[in-house]
């Protein structure tokens, strides 16, 4: 669904949401109670300057069966929006209507006490959640066979390793049974079998018209689990909508972040070399041998990654046309001369590597300063980072200018997949093949 | 006030399950188990025994014999300070269970109230053989009245829980609170006729007065007077404890109800 019906009761409404933090200053506590006593909060009548804006004037619907993400960074507001949403924080001004019974799960196996059994533990979890003890004792089985720890009931939960831990809080969250959801990040623990058994879970959870509020940063799983996204920056709204607009928007910023960051950092680079040079009289590349050799009758000064639109780049989305330019020069006129290019991952594993030896051209001249362009039109990279190494040699091999590492560059990709290469493609199913209505 | 009484009410089976849960963990893996908790009130009460009745001998008209004069208002005094100690510190404590799940915290001081209150009832049978023991010796002590204990105890279990729900609410805020409490209750130990007989400082009226209005005295007569006199407290004893139990409760359920919406953001 693209905005809810506003016919039906929402699961959940936020309207004007904003949230403030105050300020821990020493010696403020008199005043901190005064406030907490009078206002009952601790930030009510709080100037803006005093407090920490945790969420600034946020507002959405989700439907009831909804499934309804929020991502953004680090700091952005959303475990404050979830812990909102869950009626743990009151919010400084704005309201939340949430229709019933909630059950959050911000942290799993919060409670948990560690000497005790993981079998008097779900009980008490299960209570904390809002079960009654016959509604456990009922779910009980369940809650174990979901869990797999059958053996491991009657051990305190502190000889539980971490997976365990989370297996039995998750577990027992999502057999409580709510009418809205609360998830903030918890599926990123577990291993692989048990991620997949808890998003199964939800599913069922939300084709039985109950809601789900989904935080996390695995944006692969927002996108393939939620209806509508909502992103947000530094407790603002930037944008909700159809999933996969937010969050290639989000992704797109993300990496251009990043590119500004290479760039920023390439900037600074260049001056301490430059402040270097002028100091010491030598030049930069004599100081990273390991990355860079040759003769140096000829010399490969600079390399680009561009985008598509021909702007200087640091990131791709996977199938962009890509170009690698190369700024060379020739200390003096070589008749023997090889452009090469490889591209490897972090972990020094090969993707590709060619050079115009190996692809035919014959040199005949290369003279001052010249340009060289690689054009890889719809450069099919799985998702990742990469670096590029450049060279210019004899057809012998003799290295003129050997620059490993020369650039790095991320690709980013709508779906996951592992490996290096990322071709356009479909799946087709025949037969008694059902799928649900994710992915 | 009401919201708190409803919230404990309403989670009573979860609370049940805590407590429980607190006095296991408490003493797994150790061998004597709750046998602990009656390490430091017999430890106490052999020093004082000692003290009094041995080094001095002192004006005990009204606690002979002593050890069972001591052993009726210690245990008591031992729930009250123990309850208020850990009780402030249960909130802070579990500050992780109330910033990650929605947690109904008015459990949590309630809960120390409480398996310090199993305590209490599990160290009855000391105070049973000990008050059995002293009629044998044909001391008048225990007797019908005894029997009132239960609702004595009853009756002290608002103004325990609410003042440690108050302060508990307050140390969230100020972390001075538990310091200032530890002090004090030294402070009030000597001020509460735990360990001599209100009736000895009636030739020092200022420091009689200021024992018979603090408000743990009440109880603390109420016990001595069932258990070591093994007479019925007066209409007046039971007033005064209903009043001190019902204004502890609305006061300390007040505050903590005050400060409810700001505990999950400064614990």
């Amino acid at each position: 669904m693209s905005e809810p019906n506003p016919a039906i009761r929402p699961a959940i409404q936020v309207t004007g949401l904003v949230k403030l933090y105050r300020r821990t200053a020493p010696g403020d506590q008199l005043r901190t109670l005064k406030s907490a006593l009078v206002e009952r909060s601790l930030t009510k009548n709080l100037k803006r300057e005093e407090a920490i804006v945790a969420l600034d004037g946020v507002d959405f619907t989700v439907a009831p069966g909804e499934a309804f993400g929020v991502v953004g960074g680090n700091g952005s507001g959303k475990s404050t929006l979830l812990k909102l949403v869950a009626g743990m924080l009151k919010p400084s001004a704005g309201r939340i209507e949430v229709a019933g019974r909630v059950a959050a799960m911000i942290e799993l196996g919060a409670g948990f006490h560690p000497e005790i059994s993981g079998r008097e533990n779900v009980f008490i979890n299960g209570a904390v959640l809002g079960l009654s003890r016959r509604e456990i004792q009922r779910r009980y089985d369940d809650i174990v066979q979901f869990s797999g720890l059958a053996d491991f009931m009657e051990e305190p939960v502190k000889n539980y390793s971490s997976g365990m831990y989370v297996r039995l809080g998750f577990a027992v969250a999502v057999h409580t049974d709510p009418d809205v959801l609360l998830v903030d990040e918890v599926l990123a623990v577990g291993d692989e079998a048990f991620a997949h058994r808890c998003l199964r879970r939800i599913e069922e959870f939300l084709a039985t018209g109950r809601t789900l509020l989904f935080v996390s940063h695995s944006l692969d799983l927002v996108e393939g689990l939620c209806d509508r996204v909502l992103w947000l920056e530094g407790g603002r709204q930037r944008l909700v909508g159809e999933p996969r607009r937010v969050i290639d928007a989000y992704r797109q910023e993300v990496a251009e972040l990043e590119g500004e960051a290479h760039r920023a950092a390439k900037e600074r680079r260049e001056e301490r070399a430059e402040r270097r040079q002028a100091q010491e009289g030598t030049t930069p590349e004599a100081t990273d041998a390991t990355l860079r050799w040759g003769s140096g009758e000829a010399e490969i000064a600079e390399l680009r990654l561009l985008g598509p639109d021909g702007a200087e780049r640091y990131h791709l989305n996977s199938g962009e046309d890509a170009v690698f330019e190369l700024k060379v020069r020739a200390a003096q006129p070589l008749a023997d001369f090889v452009f090469g290019i490889a591209l490897s991952t972090p972990r020094g594993h090969e993707v590709w590597g060619t050079n115009t030896d190996l692809e035919g051209y014959v040199p005949t001249r290369f003279e001052g300063e010249a340009t060289v362009r690689i054009t890889c039109p719809a450069l099919r990279l799985a998702p990742g980072e990469y670096k590029v190494d450049v060279a210019v040699h004899s057809r012998e091999g003799a290295p003129y200018d050997y620059r490993k590492q020369a650039l790095t560059f991320t690709v980013t990709a709508r779906t996951g997949g592992v490996g290096v290469y990322f071709p356009d493609h479909r799946w087709e199913f025949g037969g008694g093949i059902e799928w649900g209505s994710t992915g | 006030m009401l919201q708190v009484a409803r919230q404990i009410f309403h989670f009573s089976s979860l609370l049940g399950t805590l407590t429980s849960r607190d006095l296991k963990a408490r003493y797994r893996g150790s061998v004597l188990g709750f046998l602990w908790s009656l390490a430091n009130p017999l430890l106490l009460l052999a020093v004082y025994t000692f003290v009094f009745s041995v080094i001095f001998q002192p004006r005990t008209a009204g606690a002979n014999p002593y050890a069972l004069f001591m052993v009726c208002g210690l245990f008591p005094w031992i729930w009250l300070s123990t309850s208020l100690l850990e009780g402030t510190m249960s909130l802070i404590a579990n500050a992780g269970l109330l910033r990650k799940a929605v947690f109904p915290a008015e459990l949590l001081p309630m809960v120390s109230v409480l398996s310090n209150l199993v305590h209490l009832l599990l160290a009855i049978p000391i105070v049973a053989v000990a008050l059995l023991t002293g009629r044998i010796l044909n001391y008048p002590v225990g007797g019908l009245a005894s029997l009132l204990l239960p609702a004595v105890i009853l009756l002290e279990l608002p103004m325990v829980a609410g003042l440690t729900l108050g302060l508990a609410a307050l140390n969230v805020h100020f972390k001075d609170v538990r310091d200032l409490l530890a002090n004090f209750l030294t402070l009030l130990f000597f001020l509460t006729p735990v360990i001599y007989p209100i009736d000895t400082l009636r030739t020092y009226p200022p420091l009689y007065w200021l024992v018979r209005l603090n408000p743990f005295t009440p109880f603390t007569l109420a016990y001595q007077t069932t258990l070591f006199k093994g007479e019925y407290p007066s209409p007046y004893l039971w007033a005064q404890m209903a009043i001190v139990s019902l204004v502890a409760w609305l006061g300390g359920s007040w505050l903590f109800d005050r400060l409810r919406e700001t505990l999950v953001e400064a614990a």
